[in-house]
């Protein structure tokens, strides 16, 4: 009850803000050296790991980046956000967006197996598949802060979806060096997953287990990741992006018994286009 | 020979102009890049030049009325120009005539950051490259 509570509270103020921010931006001047778009699309090769079992790992060829940032309402790749605070310290707005924990599970096979997920033999050969999750919208805050020391992204997301009914504490601490047409950044951060999300996306049900898997369920724990990001301007629209980045699952997720590998590597090298 | 390997090397370089009496203008770089650390540009752009035609021809830049440097009866020519920059400019040659440009290039700064945070933002996107 509380829960729903605060989320209404929190669309109200989304909602109010957008409202006045709407108005304000009739009357605001916009910097005309910055479009408030930003469109770019990246072409080249990349892999993300997929931790599942019987899953295959998500190619990357193509990368679109479309967003739009108004003085309070922004659209960021699929985060639908409103700011209500903006100093020289930080920036602080209401965002929602879909949880990404989903991409792993859509890329899954079904596969007629012999033995069971921790390696004894069946007594007759069935079929499995890891079970289906869907995606969760996510309503939260999202603080962000700069300065010489680097770039600071901190955020808590809940669902609103009634699909986990879990939330999420999200840190990300990055600093970037720039030489002319070279720029090199690397981040770290962490991410706390609630109970009731963690198992939801790495639990096993008892509908869902059988021959093959066990029941599972999955508590709160943390998620760590890292990355590192290279890019080279070739021109005033083209750049070169290297980027690899890792993620270690937390604890609980990965002794589930449909998770195979608890490191989450990914890479991609391109050619990014944006317009300006 | 050499004449050849120069103009070949103007034609490889960027921010190559070739206007009329066959003047070939080059500057290197033609790009400049700030961010909020690095506000300004502090760097030496290379000028190369070469006319069909022997002559009095000065190089000029935006930031000055007068010539960065003039030639007196040269086909080509060479400078290396230091800059502190913040905003495009441009550099050109002329002959006699100083209202008339044979050849032109563009310089252009480019700002790679902004005071917006939400466009440095880390989203789920996912490479979030840009």
């Amino acid at each position: 009850m509380f829960t729903r509570i605060v989320q209404l509270a929190l669309l109200s103020c989304m909602l109010q803000a957008g409202f006045s921010a709407a108005a304000e931006q009739g009357q605001a001047s916009e910097d005309p050296g910055e479009s408030r778009w930003r469109l770019g699309a990246a072409l080249g090769y990349g892999v993300r790991s997929n931790p599942l079992v019987q899953s295959d790992d998500i190619p990357i060829v193509l990368d679109l980046d479309i967003a739009w940032f108004g003085d309070h309402w922004f659209f960021d790749n699929g985060d639908l956000g409103v700011t209500f605070a903006d100093n020289d310290r930080l920036t602080a707005s209401l965002v929602a967006r879909v949880n990404s924990d989903q991409v792993f599970f859509g890329k899954t096979d079904t596969r007629l197996v012999s033995f069971d997920l921790v390696g004894m033999p069946l007594s007759e050969s069935v079929e499995f598949k890891v079970p289906d999750r869907d995606y969760a919208v996510e309503l939260g805050l999202e603080l962000l802060t700069d300065g010489p020391w680097g770039r600071l992204q901190a955020s808590t997301f809940h669902d609103i979806s009634n699909t986990h009914d879990g939330y999420e504490v999200y840190i990300d601490y990055s600093y970037g060096w720039r030489e002319q047409r070279w720029y090199i950044e690397p981040s770290i951060g962490a991410s706390y997953k609630s109970d009731s999300l963690n198992n939801y996306y790495w639990g096993v049900t008892e509908d869902e287990a059988g021959v093959v898997v066990e029941p599972y369920e999955a508590s709160a724990d943390i998620n760590i990741h890292a990355r590192l990001m290279m890019g080279y301007q070739l021109s005033r629209h083209w750049s070169l992006s290297l980027i690899a980045e890792y993620e270690r699952i937390n604890d609980e997720a990965a002794a589930s018994p449909i998770v195979e590998d608890r490191n989450v590597l990914g890479y991609f090298a391109g050619f990014a286009y944006r317009f300006r | 020979m050499t004449r050849r390997l120069l103009i070949l090397g103007l034609l490889l370089l960027p921010g190559l102009a070739v206007g009329d009496e066959e003047m070939l203008l080059s500057v290197k770089p033609v790009l400049c890049i700030t961010d909020s650390r690095t506000p300004v540009c502090d760097m030496s752009f290379l000028v190369v030049w070469q006319s069909g035609v022997s002559g009095y021809y000065c190089l000029f830049s935006d930031f000055d009325d007068a010539p960065v440097r003039c030639w007196n009866e040269d086909r080509e020519g060479r400078l290396d120009d230091a800059r502190t920059v913040q905003s495009n400019f441009s550099y050109w040659m002329t002959g006699d005539d100083h209202g008339l440009r044979l050849a032109q290039v563009s310089v252009e700064v480019l700002r790679m950051d902004s005071d917006d945070r939400r466009r440095r933002r880390r989203t789920r996107h996912v490479w979030d490259i840009n």
